[in-house]
């Protein structure tokens, strides 16, 4: 009886000890693969930054108005903001790698779903900037004629075109990388369509009056400067 | 590029048989038929008045006119008076109408007249304004005999107006010409000027023909391009100057953005002359002066204007924050918020907002036509302000208070050449 125990004991520990002996080489594979992805990803956050930073992107930046917008968010400036991006992207893409080599059951699939959404991530991020600069151009012409074509509350207008381009941008960027896909779209929809029914009804029925009142006060008349009145030249 | 494959092949034909010549004005054109019988007439007259022994010739280079214009300046006949005295002439004058090839605009134009000027090897050229309804014999003489006779590569005009005129060439171009270039110049936009041979060979080598700037601001270039090329450059007092009739002009904010963005342009390839000077002298003024006129000060209400500038400032608070220093953006604040109906604008607070913006056009902080856009309320504020402050004044006070303006911008000039050379982020 001690002696199949003993059997029994030695059995587990020798099989412990094979599960060890092979589990061992895929740690240290794991550890290595994180390790030599940890450098690449610096490598290349570094390169990345070296070469947008001869583009100028800042420079660019600044000039589509995106520096300012990550300024007010406290972001760091746009060059080092993408090479963060691609430090993540790498050094994620080789800490899946590095897992999925422990051969865990319930870890497997990670890197393949990464890699699926790491193009969807990137769709989503340029929909982003794009729609940042885009909100931002829109918000400065469109203030800039306002203001200069006596355009009752410029800022008011101005501001809601920068906003309208956000919000569609963002609900795509959503979209895009289908994080509550259904839940983004429905909301934008309701939303959308809740401001549309709130203004045709302030306009319209409910209110007319107070309507009137605020809209009179948002939106004053404007006497034209006079400067037409004059030979500038 | 050769004269040759400028001009078309009927101009080629009709240069070729004028053959050399002493004098050359050129009038660029397009539906002026209003005014182009005013302006051939002066200068028929001016030809067998002032160089009757000068071969001369007229060059009209029309953009396209639908008024038929170039055929008023081919069958233009003087009248009974004109024909007296054309009889004067020992030579032939010539008539040239040819349209230009290439962009729409005055740069193409002028680039065709300087370069039939060229190949018929013009001593002395004088180019005019179709549209101006003032335009007389003594124009043109004051215009060509500094280049003739006292060897002047470049003569710009003085025109006769109220001091209180014309407030963006006074309050932003000339002492921004004045304070960069280190030139006074009273009318660095004038669309007339006259130049010398020399003069149009440098112009017509120089890389601006294709551009917005020869399209939109050819006047200013030319200005530009005389006092850094470093050329022999006067003034010559030409009288009032009355334009026709602006029906078709374009409004006030295309106007400014024109000019300014013009103003702005030119600058760029000029810097390494102008950023190291400092200091300005006066431009010499050649020729007898014209008999001093009455004009009369524009009839604006300056308190408008500034009210205009105290609202616009508010709004644009967010993009003037990308433009100015906080200081001027701050001082701009505290500008306009006392009595707008008083509103005093300071020549010092001027000169640095329009050096800042200048200095974000230069480092491209925004869109260009931004930038400029930008400026329109800050421009109304103080020339506002400076009709408040000069509307009953006397105009030698008028003067003095630009001419204090333009000694401003000269001070400030170090503030310019700092935010010019200001590194664009990296």
């Amino acid at each position: 009886m001690a002696q199949m125990i003993a059997e029994a004991v030695s059995q587990a520990g020798r099989n412990f000890v094979e599960s060890l002996a092979s589990f061992l080489p895929r740690v240290a594979t794991t550890i290595s693969i994180i390790a030599v992805g940890w450098l690449i990803a610096i490598l290349l956050r570094t390169i990345v930054r070296f070469v947008l930073g001869w583009l100028r992107l800042n420079a660019a930046a600044e000039r589509l108005g995106v520096a300012p917008l990550l300024r007010n968010a406290e972001l760091p400036p746009a060059d080092a903001m993408v090479a963060a991006i691609v430090f993540w992207l790498v050094w994620i893409g080789f800490l899946l790698s590095g897992i999925d080599v422990l051969g865990f059951t319930a870890l497997q699939g990670l890197l393949s779903g990464f890699a699926a959404f790491v193009p969807r991530l990137l769709v989503a991020l340029v929909i982003l900037v794009i729609g940042f600069v885009a909100a931002n151009f829109a918000w400065r012409a469109t203030l800039l004629a306002a203001v200069n074509a006596h355009v009752p509350s410029p800022r008011v207008l101005s501001g809601a075109v920068r906003w309208l381009i956000l919000i569609l941008a963002g609900a795509m960027a959503l979209e895009q990388v289908a994080v509550a896909r259904t839940v983004v779209l429905t909301a934008f929809a309701i939303a959308f369509g809740a401001i549309m029914l709130a203004v045709a009804i302030a306009f319209g029925l409910g209110g007319r009056n107070i309507a009137k009142r605020i809209l009179e006060h948002q939106f004053p008349e404007r006497e034209p400067s006079g400067a037409d009145e004059m030979s500038h030249l | 590029m050769a004269e040759d494959s400028l001009l078309s092949d009927e101009l080629l034909r009709h240069l070729m048989a004028v053959g050399q010549v002493d004098v050359l004005v050129g009038v660029p054109t397009l539906n002026n038929a209003s005014t182009i019988g005013g302006v051939v007439r002066a200068v028929q007259q001016a030809f067998a008045t002032y160089f009757p022994r000068d071969r001369a010739v007229l060059i009209n280079s029309d953009g396209g006119s639908t008024d038929g214009t170039p055929g008023l300046v081919k069958d233009y006949s003087l009248d009974e008076a004109g024909t007296v005295t054309v009889s004067h002439s020992l030579r032939t004058m010539h008539r040239i109408s040819s349209p230009y090839h290439g962009l729409p605009g005055k740069g193409n134009a002028l680039r065709q007249i300087l370069a039939a000027a060229d190949l018929t090897q013009a001593r002395a050229v004088a180019v005019l304004d179709a549209d101006v309804a003032s335009v007389t014999p003594d124009w043109i003489a004051a215009l060509i005999r500094p280049v003739r006779d006292q060897q002047f590569d470049y003569v710009a005009p003085v025109y006769t107006r109220h001091p209180l005129d014309g407030p963006l060439v006074t309050h932003l171009v000339r002492p921004l010409i004045r304070a960069a270039y280190g030139w006074q110049v009273r009318e660095p936009l004038a669309a007339e000027f006259g130049c010398s041979s020399r003069f149009v060979t440098h112009c017509l080598e120089q890389d601006v023909w294709e551009s917005d700037l020869a399209r939109y601001g050819i006047d200013l270039w030319v200005t530009g391009a005389a006092l850094a090329g470093g050329f022999r450059c006067c003034q010559a007092p030409l009288g009032a100057r009355v334009t026709a009739s602006a029906v078709d002009r374009p409004g006030f904010q295309d106007v400014f953005q024109q000019v300014v963005g013009s103003a702005f342009l030119v600058l760029e390839p000029h810097a390494p002359y102008w950023l190291p000077r400092m200091g300005s002298e006066p431009l010499p003024i050649v020729g007898p002066p014209f008999p001093s006129e009455v004009c009369e000060a524009p009839k604006v209400d300056g308190s408008r204007l500034t009210q205009t500038f105290c609202r616009d400032l508010e709004n644009l608070q967010s993009v003037l924050g990308d433009i100015l220093s906080p200081e001027t953006l701050s001082r701009l604040k505290a500008t306009a918020e006392t009595d707008c109906t008083q509103l005093r604008f300071a020549d010092d607070l001027w000169a640095r907002t329009v050096y800042e913006f200048l200095a974000a056009f230069h480092r491209g902080v925004m869109r260009r036509d931004h930038v400029t856009q930008a400026l329109i309320p800050l421009y109304l504020g103080r020339t506002g302000s400076f009709l408040i402050q000069f509307a009953a004044a006397d105009p030698a006070d008028v003067e003095a208070a630009l001419e204090a303006l333009g000694l401003e911008f000269e001070r400030s000039k170090p503030a310019l050449v700092e935010g010019w050379n200001q590194a664009i982020p990296r």
